[in-house]
């Protein structure tokens, strides 16, 4: 059974259609994106996943059935910026929303601190939320989707604001919980942290899901008729080849409808053409984005 | 119910830790309470109509006053009268002379024919209506004493021959109309009412406000019910006003008790037991009213900037009492201040007005605080349905007929 499930989700908000007949499923334990260029429906379909918006029609389901109050204490959420009061001190505002997630005082001060050691806020911890930079409160907002342990996290541009140092560590982060069994649904807009760490993802564009899949099966399915080779000499005519881009470095050989890539590697074997690489091209998860995004409506 | 005591002692707590908090709770009493130990020490035994005429304007000028006598009216000085305040003097030259001198104030000239004309001429060193009328006063009696031979009793009957005393049926002591406290006291209990009512419920606007400005809103609304939220902050932000309630209201009581022996406070002054009780009950049921709808502004603005442009339709039922104040001080017991206070959104200020007056009867707050915790209950229903997450979070503009129709329920 998938940990998050929407089904035919429609929300609307006066004329304005957020989400449109959108579905998807996250499976447990895995790291699944969510993508789509700004006001595509992303946090509002968030929104309706925890219950916080009811749909105008569709069902969720969530940790096995409809979003319960119980059920609130086993979600971590991180909304996309802020989320914490920022007048308060960085413990005192942790604590508080982790006795709301059914922590006791006395847990939430044991775990906080050993987060905050962990995350390099513990000198911090005293000062209030507003004096602390973008990044630490980042982190801090991290803290507060994991600090109850929970089973499904749901995080909006988590490595926003924060140096390739805290990145890794949020990434390895992610990675800890899922080989935990976490189900982990991520909002970005980073390609390349979705390549690097999601197995699957549903892209959404003015509401509706574009594309969605394993991260493999999409490339597969947006991979051109093409090979990239890499060669220090320069490549001659081919058989079967209908034209050459040269690409960073690379050459990018498109072919001809009925020509197999093997065929292009034994010619370039029978001419001598010393080859460094040779592998079938697959566009990256930025060219995807931008090609399903941009192109005309069906 | 937990979720609710968490946010309650979060709210509590997050209040009580701002130091702006203590000085409001603690700063308005202090004050109070040394500018009274001032005026005491400096009229401990004076009248309290002299303590509050001089905490009001000031220390008050005492001068002798001279005069000349040419038709030999002025025989007899009243008992009890200080020995420099009337100076005579044998003529005008000797008295101008004085007054240049600053010995005197100014001096007054009896005219031989005063008997026929009822002149008297007042001379003093520059133009000061006010102190002239002021000091004519004791001259007036001073004449009046003589011209009926030194008659002290039929001199001050021929100088007030009414002294209208009014009785009611009401059990507090009566008071003195020309009592300057007889005003200033429930004008004091109307704006401490006023004041508290309407800042306890603006810190739920402003709580709400913020959690949504800062989007920690999207994070609660995964912890706790939006009902819940509701519930937590309109207890803990309450609790916090109480306390602002009992200190300012306890500070006054205090004060006035203090004042007994301090400044002769009569006995008419010392506010009964039973309006403690009132206070805490209208103080609750108008917090708890105005609170909601404040929420309720908070919920459906998407800013606190665009909330506090409707404030003032929230605002104004509290607002009106303060306008109206001198009838219901005046004629407490009239139609118009009977249903100011009775009327439930008026109630809260106005019959706490009413009753600092005195002479309320007394079904009349049972029954307006009946009609108001009737409101109050309709009202927190009202807004605990707009407190829904959507309205929450929604972020759309906000306007007066935008709230009153959400407020009915029409959208």
């Amino acid at each position: 059974m998938p940990t998050v499930e929407l089904s035919h989700i429609t929300k609307s908000f006066g004329p304005l259609k957020a989400v449109d007949d959108a579905s998807f499923t996250v499976e447990k334990g895995e790291i699944f994106g969510l993508l789509g260029p700004n006001g595509a429906g992303k946090t509002t379909a968030i929104r309706v996943l925890l219950d916080i918006f009811k749909p105008d029609s569709g069902t969720t389901s969530i940790l096995g059935g409809p979003m319960t109050e119980a059920k609130k204490d086993h979600i971590g959420y991180m909304p996309e910026e802020r989320g914490l009061y920022q007048d308060i001190s960085l413990e005192r505002c942790l604590i508080y929303l982790a006795t709301l997630k059914g922590l006791t005082p006395a847990e939430a001060h044991q775990r906080i601190g050993a987060y905050l050691e962990q995350f390099d806020l513990a000198e911090h911890r005293n000062k209030k939320v507003k004096e602390l930079s973008k990044g630490m409160q980042q982190k801090a907002q991290l803290i507060n989707t994991l600090i109850h342990q929970p089973e499904l996290i749901i995080i909006d541009e988590p490595f926003s604001g924060l140096d390739p140092v805290n990145t890794q560590m949020v990434k390895d982060l992610l990675r800890g919980q899922r080989e935990k069994g976490v189900t982990i649904l991520m909002s970005t807009h980073q390609m390349h942290q979705v390549e690097e760490l999601c197995d699957r993802l549903v892209l959404i564009d003015h509401g509706k899901v574009v594309l969605y899949g394993g991260l493999d099966e999409i490339r597969r399915q947006f991979s051109g008729h093409a090979v990239t080779v890499r060669s220090s000499a320069a490549l001659p005519s081919l058989p079967g080849v209908e034209r050459i881009e040269q690409h960073n470095g690379s050459a990018r050989l498109n072919l001809l409808p009925d020509t197999v890539p093997q065929e292009v590697l034994r010619a370039l074997v029978e001419r001598n053409i010393l080859i460094e690489q040779f592998e079938i091209a697959s566009p990256t998860l930025d060219e995807i984005f931008i090609n399903v995004v941009t192109r005309p409506e069906a | 119910m937990k979720k609710v005591w968490i946010v309650l002692t979060h709210e509590f707590i997050t209040l009580l830790s701002r130091p702006s908090y203590w000085f409001a709770i603690l700063g308005i009493p202090l004050l109070a309470t040394i500018a009274y130990a001032v005026a005491g020490r400096a009229n401990s035994d004076s009248g309290t109509q002299a303590v509050v005429t001089q905490l009001f304007s000031g220390p008050q000028q005492v001068s002798s006053q001279g005069y000349i006598d040419p038709s030999g009216l002025i025989q007899h000085m009243p008992e009890g009268m200080p020995p420099d305040l009337l100076i005579a003097y044998p003529d005008e030259e000797t008295a101008a002379q004085a007054l240049a001198e600053g010995k005197i104030a100014g001096y007054y000239l009896i005219p031989s024919d005063y008997v026929q004309s009822g002149e008297i001429i007042y001379t003093s060193a520059d133009y000061n209506p006010l102190s002239a009328q002021g000091n004519s006063a004791q001259f007036e009696w001073i004449v009046q004493y003589n011209l009926l031979d030194g008659d002290a009793l039929l001199a001050s009957l021929a100088y007030g021959p009414l002294e209208l005393k009014t009785v009611s049926l009401a059990p507090e002591p009566q008071r003195e109309e020309n009592n300057p406290l007889t005003y200033f006291l429930p004008y004091g209990v109307t704006m401490i009412f006023y004041i508290v009512i309407l800042s306890a419920a603006s810190l739920l606007l402003s709580s709400v406000s913020k959690e949504k400005e800062n989007r920690i809103m999207e994070v609660l609304l995964v912890s706790v019910t939006p009902r819940q939220l509701l519930a937590g902050k309109i207890i803990g932000l309450g609790v916090v006003g109480l306390l602002q309630v009992v200190v300012w209201v306890g500070t006054g009581r205090a004060l006035l008790a203090a004042g007994k022996t301090t400044f002769s406070l009569p006995e008419a002054f010392q506010l009964p037991p039973s309006f403690l009780v009132w206070s805490l009950v209208f103080f609750l049921l108008g917090y708890a009213l105005y609170a909601s709808l404040m929420a309720g502004l908070g919920a459906l603005a998407p800013n606190l900037r665009e909330a506090s442009q409707v404030t003032i339709v929230v605002i104004l039922p509290l607002i009106v009492p303060m306008f109206l104040i001198n009838m219901l001080i005046e004629d407490s017991n009239g139609l118009g201040s009977t249903l100011l206070s009775l009327f439930p959104l008026t109630a809260p200020v106005a019959m706490m007005t009413r009753l600092s007056a005195g002479g309320v009867p007394w079904w009349q707050p049972i029954l307006a605080a009946l009609l108001l915790a009737i409101t109050a209950v309709l009202v927190v229903r009202a807004v605990a349905g707009m407190f829904r997450a959507q309205a929450l979070l929604s972020g759309q503009a906000l306007n007066a007929k935008t709230f009153l129709k959400a407020l009915l329920g029409k959208n």
